[in-house]
């Protein structure tokens, strides 16, 4: 007969044994699945989860999970930022804005593409939509949705959209005169990133560059003229006054209450103007931006993409990932369902697509027409710089010829100081 | 026995400091580094080099300069209409309770989504101000994108909602007032603004200095009704001390030139609060 201590000590060294076994069972099991995590705006994340969930059933060795981030593109910004400053990111893949990508390079946050997607990779991108994705000769993000600035107008207000400046005030002009249309031109005069692609495309349309050679243009009669447009317009009774603090929602809000004939805004607008309950429903169409006889119809690039984190743990799975996002069959699908603008040159010409959405052809032109902010890790301060400037022409603080010339010389300041990189 | 005292108050230093000098501390040395999106986020020691930055710096005074009319402003509307609610509901008034919960909701709801309810008031042309003028065929008034008119529309949003904040803290110190005092004023036939003069307002002086000191402590560094209202507009005529060095480090990923606005900006309120302390001193005596 066993004494019961001995047969307690037996049975706790059982237990003990299965428990440990367990435990490391579990783990080796665990440790198959490769946890990838991607922060995105939320908007895209409501956007991608199908496709999340379609990635995970056809990979059962990784764990695909969205962080559903804020709506407001630099809100995202400062969330992902305030993660990586501490250090150890919880994030695998960024959708990031192409605004981002070289301040993010160059703070080392990033891990460069090229020898993950091999040197093809951006040969099946669309023209336009290769912009803003390296830096400094390096892939740092591959392209997920292209997004370009448009030039939205009333069919039922003119025949033919305006190609010049000067037609856009003359038409808006008459409308007015008529009494069709209180407003002429609504567009994003806010102190924000908005106003910066506003300006770039007027800009271009005149025969202006922003940096040219990592030179400012900005003191440019070209940019002056610009600056001067933009002002006249609100003088001129042509586009509000409350412009000076009106974002992409604010111009879609009085666009499509049909009370102006031309709205500057991004291909999503298309999809808000053309709902079931849209006032506007088929009374729409754009076009790019209007420019000067002989000058560029500039459309600024906004594009969205997935960059790979420097501090990720998961590179491979997650590189699975992006690839699997950013394919044709999910850029596809994405197009369907959501209306978002793709970036490969294949879902443009696909048959299927192109029946579905009779616009695509349209934005695949417009996106051609893209032009590029300046890729400058200090691109942001390139910008604000920009855009507090030309707001304050814009509200009549300033007259366009100083304030320009101050801008002039503190972009040169901004771009000498930081050595001139860029 | 001396040391024992040290010893006792120990962990309240060591607490102290932590909170406070360390952080002060590693800013004041982060101010003589360059460390910024241009350094790989490393920190390169440039001497005073920041400093003389921020002092040739023009947007910096003028944020300052900003920051401070609006204190100002926000801060004497608060205090006044705080003070004349305060007296009001502690009137024996009917539904007293009820009316001391409504007038505390501006304090409770979060600045974000205050804000985004008055960027709708003000909306032109759509907003309930622009409807209400319209129907009086009255010309809108560009509340949020005239220069001259967005800083009074930030004060004016600033102050509903931290007004109930000051009438909390002045109701609190009224009602600490014994009645019998009252009772003696109104035996010798003292008028009401007597009253108030020389039984409330003396009596009520520490709540109001440390509602002052609270108030001024947050107007000075006003960031998320202005980011979301505004975003500093326009023409960069709402922008704070707070969201400048906000837009350096997060935005700009400048930590050396933000540590020393932050700096250079708690110079400016440490004199300010100097010199209000000295001339407080200099009336009293």
């Amino acid at each position: 007969m066993i004494p019961p201590r001995t047969l307690r000590r037996w049975a706790l060294l059982l237990i003990a044994l299965v428990g440990s076994l367990s435990l490391g069972l579990w783990g080796l099991a665990t440790e198959r699945v490769e946890p990838v995590s991607v922060l995105m705006p939320a908007p895209f994340t409501d956007a991608t989860a199908e496709l999340v969930s379609a990635f995970n059933r056809s990979h059962p060795r990784i764990a695909l999970s969205v962080t559903r981030g804020p709506l407001e593109t630099e809100a995202v910004s400062d969330l992902a930022i305030s993660s990586l400053l501490l250090g150890d990111s919880p994030y695998d893949l960024l959708l990031m804005d192409v605004s981002w990508t070289p301040k993010y390079a160059a703070a080392g946050w990033l891990e460069p593409l090229d020898h993950w997607l091999g040197p093809d990779a951006l040969a099946d991108l669309a023209p336009g939509a290769e912009l803003g994705n390296a830096f400094g000769g390096r892939l740092w993000r591959f392209p997920l949705l292209a997004d370009m600035g448009l030039l939205y107008w009333r069919t039922d207000l003119m025949e033919a959209p305006p190609r010049t400046p000067a037609e856009l005030v003359a038409i808006s002009r008459r409308l007015q005169r008529e009494g069709r249309v209180p407003w002429g031109y609504v567009w994003q005069g806010k102190q924000y990133e908005g106003l910066s692609c506003v300006v770039l495309e007027v800009l271009r349309g005149f025969g202006g560059h922003w940096l040219m050679e990592n030179q400012p243009q900005l003191d440019s009669p070209a940019a002056v003229a610009a600056a001067g447009w933009l002002r006249d317009l609100v003088r001129q009774g042509i586009t509000p006054e409350a412009v000076a603090n009106m974002g992409e929602p604010e111009a879609l809000q009085l666009f499509q209450a049909g009370d102006a004939a031309f709205m500057r805004n991004w291909p999503y607008a298309w999809a808000e103007l053309n709902k079931p309950d849209s006032p506007l429903r088929g009374k729409v169409a754009f076009t790019t931006m209007v420019s000067e006889e002989g000058q560029p119809h500039a459309a600024t690039q906004g594009s969205w993409g997935l960059s790979l984190l420097a501090g990720s743990e998961h590179k491979a799975a997650a590189v699975e990932v992006l690839r699997f996002l950013t394919s044709a069959e999910a850029q596809k699908q994405l197009n369907l369902r959501w209306g978002y603008t793709p970036t490969r040159l294949s879902v443009f010409e696909d048959p299927e697509l192109l029946a579905a959405n009779p616009v695509l052809a349209d934005l695949q032109q417009a996106l051609a027409a893209a032009v590029l902010r300046p890729l400058s890790p200090v691109y942001a301060q390139l910008s604000d710089l920009l855009y507090r400037d030309v707001n304050t022409v814009i509200t009549g603080d300033q007259p366009a010829p100083s304030a320009m010339r101050e801008l002039q010389s503190n972009s040169e300041r901004l771009l000498r100081s930081s050595g001139g990189e860029g | 026995m001396r040391w024992r005292l040290w010893l006792l108050m120990a962990p309240a230093l060591a607490l102290l400091l932590a909170i406070f000098a360390a952080p002060l501390l590693h800013y004041l040395w982060l101010s003589t580094q360059a460390q910024s999106v241009l350094t790989g986020l490393k920190p390169q020691p440039i001497g005073a080099q920041q400093w003389l930055r921020l002092w040739n710096d023009g947007r910096f005074w003028q944020d300052t300069w900003q920051t401070l009319r609006f204190s100002a402003a926000s801060v004497s509307l608060e205090m006044l209409l705080g003070l004349a609610v305060a007296l009001l509901l502690n009137q024996p008034l009917r539904g007293r309770g009820l009316l001391r919960t409504v007038s505390l909701l501006p304090w409770a709801l979060p600045t974000t989504v205050i804000a985004l309810g008055w960027r709708w008031i003000f909306n032109d042309p759509y907003g309930p101000i622009s409807r209400l003028l319209a129907g009086l065929e009255l010309p809108a008034i560009p509340f949020l994108s005239n220069p001259a008119l967005t800083w009074m529309a930030t004060v004016g949003a600033d102050t509903w909602k931290t007004t109930p904040f000051v009438a909390l803290l002045l109701l609190a110190g009224l009602q600490t007032i014994p009645a019998d005092l009252y009772e003696a004023a109104a035996l010798e036939g003292a008028t009401p603004w007597q009253t108030l003069r020389r039984i409330t307002l003396p009596l009520l002086t520490p709540y109001l200095l440390i509602a002052l000191l609270f108030r001024l402590a947050q107007a000075l560094g006003v960031f998320d009704l202005i980011q979301v209202l505004t975003g500093g507009g326009p023409a960069g005529s709402t922008e704070s001390l707070a969201l400048y060095a906000y837009l350096n480090a997060m935005r700009f990923l400048d930590f050396g030139y933000s540590a020393t606005l932050l700096l250079g900006s708690f110079a400016i309120l440490l004199i300010l609060c100097g010199t209000a302390a000295l001339m407080w001193r200099w009336i009293l005596r």
